[in-house]
């Protein structure tokens, strides 16, 4: 039975905290979801990332952050997939993120935060709702 | 249909018209900037569109083709991508100007269809150098221990001017060996703690290998894995002498010396200090001591798989059109069963299904008819070969 062919994703953990719970959690539950997920593991730089997301030709790519250094990461990630002309590739980000902080990420261009809690369910429906939402724009 | 399904499904229909297939080879080939994301399009043109496989492996028939296409197999946990890491920083010094690429497979789940590919992991040394390709599978259900469109992969990686590919199978058990059908030369990975010498006596992988690497040397059963595999070896080399001897003449046995079809078999040429590396003659696999994770050994394995690619150019070209005979043969099936698949589907068949299960029509019948339904109803202009 020809099934087409499931979207894929990046889960990487830029920067230097290590505490990679969260982003294995999110890995699995994406996984078991029926997404292709790469993993890249911790302590990546946003070069590192972006580079791999454009090799592996991922639809989206999350980031966890336990760091606090979110602001700078995730607008270098955004800046370097737009300086490569990928800025088709989504960006979703978690872990403790302060609720003030959300609002500018937002605008800087991340497409969705999940902080520590959010429903595996709800990560799951938000990530399929924006892939949907890219494709048809 | 789950949400990640539909959410395939959209994925699939619109990006499929926008990706104007010779653009992206042009864009792929060109040094520009947009070089790499053209090429890892053009991966997942290869990998996501089974049905246009055959067609796109046609089209690329004139690309640049590798000069290595290396494969590493072996058990889950063995040490693969480590090795293949390591193997690639030592082919990245040796060739500071070569570019590389590499195919790492990793499981899709039989349940979600879904897939954590985490070989990168152990490769992210090379993420950001322009000279190293990597790219990640997801089996998708196909069994073998690669994908189906790893070939493809590889195709697009000779277009971009990849001198050497490194395909990575998944964590393989006993008889996933396409591996042996896909690439120039096969590197079994064994790591100790994997069963005793029954194990490497059974068919299947350990009859794929071209090199076996005894992978974390440091543990301490490697020793003995080592030599069990030298038996092993030893075993297979002389099985292979006697059974290309007469049937009258048996393999004589002079005390301590065998004699073979070409002479004395020296039991002791070669016998290693167990250290690195073990070989016996040009048909016995070499076998490498190594700890990838330490780079230990890694050297003479590189210098000894530059060697064979010298060596063994001849035997590769022959075996690439072995390879472009499966190929076809696999393409073919695909398509029967695509199209026997479709046909099963159609409304008024039904009827036949009814009929086998009232037993009214036998198997053989609905299949022949099956077949013959399918394949009347061709898709393409048919084949013509060129007599010039």
């Amino acid at each position: 039975m020809e099934q087409p062919p499931k979207p894929r994703l990046l889960i990487g953990k830029p920067g230097l905290d290590g505490h990679d719970r969260g982003a294995k959690y999110v890995a699995q539950i994406l996984r078991d979801a029926g997404f292709e997920v790469v993993y890249t593991g911790i302590r990546r730089s946003p070069e590192q990332i972006v580079d791999t997301a454009i090799q592996e030709d991922v639809a989206a790519i999350g980031l966890s952050l336990l760091s606090g250094a979110h602001n700078a990461l995730f607008g270098r990630v955004l800046e370097l997939l737009r300086s490569r002309g990928a800025e088709d590739i989504l960006v979703f980000g978690g872990g403790t993120i302060p609720p003030k902080d959300v609002p500018r990420l937002k605008e800087m261009g991340v497409a969705a935060v999940f902080t520590p809690g959010t429903p595996a369910r709800q990560i799951v429906e938000t990530i399929e709702g924006l892939l949907v939402q890219r494709q048809t724009a | 249909m789950s949400v990640a399904q539909r959410v395939a499904v959209s994925w699939h229909s619109v990006t499929v018209m926008e990706r104007n297939l010779d653009e992206l080879v042009s864009e792929a080939r060109s040094a520009g900037p947009r070089s790499q994301r053209a090429a890892a399009r053009l991966m997942s043109v290869m990998t996501d569109q089974p049905h246009r496989l055959a067609e796109l492996l046609a089209g690329s028939r004139d690309w640049p083709q590798p000069r290595l296409v290396l494969g590493v197999t072996g058990a889950p946990g063995s040490g693969k991508s480590t090795l293949t890491d390591h193997l690639v920083a030592e082919l990245r010094t040796r060739h500071p100007h070569s570019k590389i690429g590499i195919v790492a497979v990793d499981p899709s789940s039989p349940f979600t269809g879904g897939a954590l590919l985490g070989d990168r992991v152990r490769m992210m040394r090379h993420a950001t150098d322009p000279q190293v390709f990597i790219r990640s599978l997801a089996s998708r259900g196909h069994l073998g221990g690669l994908a189906l469109g790893a070939k493809g992969v590889v195709r697009v990686m000779g277009l971009i001017g990849c001198d050497v590919v490194v395909i990575e199978t998944v964590g393989v058990g006993q008889s996933e060996v396409e591996i042996a059908q896909n690439a120039d030369l096969v590197v079994v990975v064994l790591a100790p703690g994997q069963g005793d010498s029954i194990q490497l006596l059974k068919a299947g992988l350990m009859e794929a290998g071209d090199v076996f690497v005894v992978n974390k040397s440091d543990k301490p059963d490697a020793l003995q894995l080592q030599r069990e595999l030298a038996t092993m070896l030893e075993r297979s080399r002389i099985a292979r002498l006697d059974l290309a001897h007469p049937s009258a003449v048996p393999l004589a046995c002079h005390g301590p010396q065998l004699v073979g079809p070409e002479g004395p078999i020296d039991m002791q040429r070669d016998r290693p200090p167990p250290a690195v590396r073990t070989v016996w003659d040009d048909d016995t696999p070499q076998v490498f001591f190594c700890s990838a994770a330490n780079h230990e050994g890694i050297k003479e394995l590189a210098a000894a798989l530059e060697q064979m690619t010298h060596s063994h150019a001849a035997q590769w070209q022959a075996r690439r059109r072995r390879q472009a005979a499966a190929e076809i043969r696999h393409a073919v099936l695909e398509e029967v069963q695509r199209r026997v698949t479709a046909a099963l589907q159609q409304n008024g068949n039904e009827e036949l299904i009814e009929g086998i299960l009232a037993g009214e029509i036998s198997l053989d019948q609905l299949a022949d008819h099956l077949m013959r339904e399918s394949v009347s109803r061709s898709q393409t202009s048919p084949l013509s070969v060129d007599a010039s």
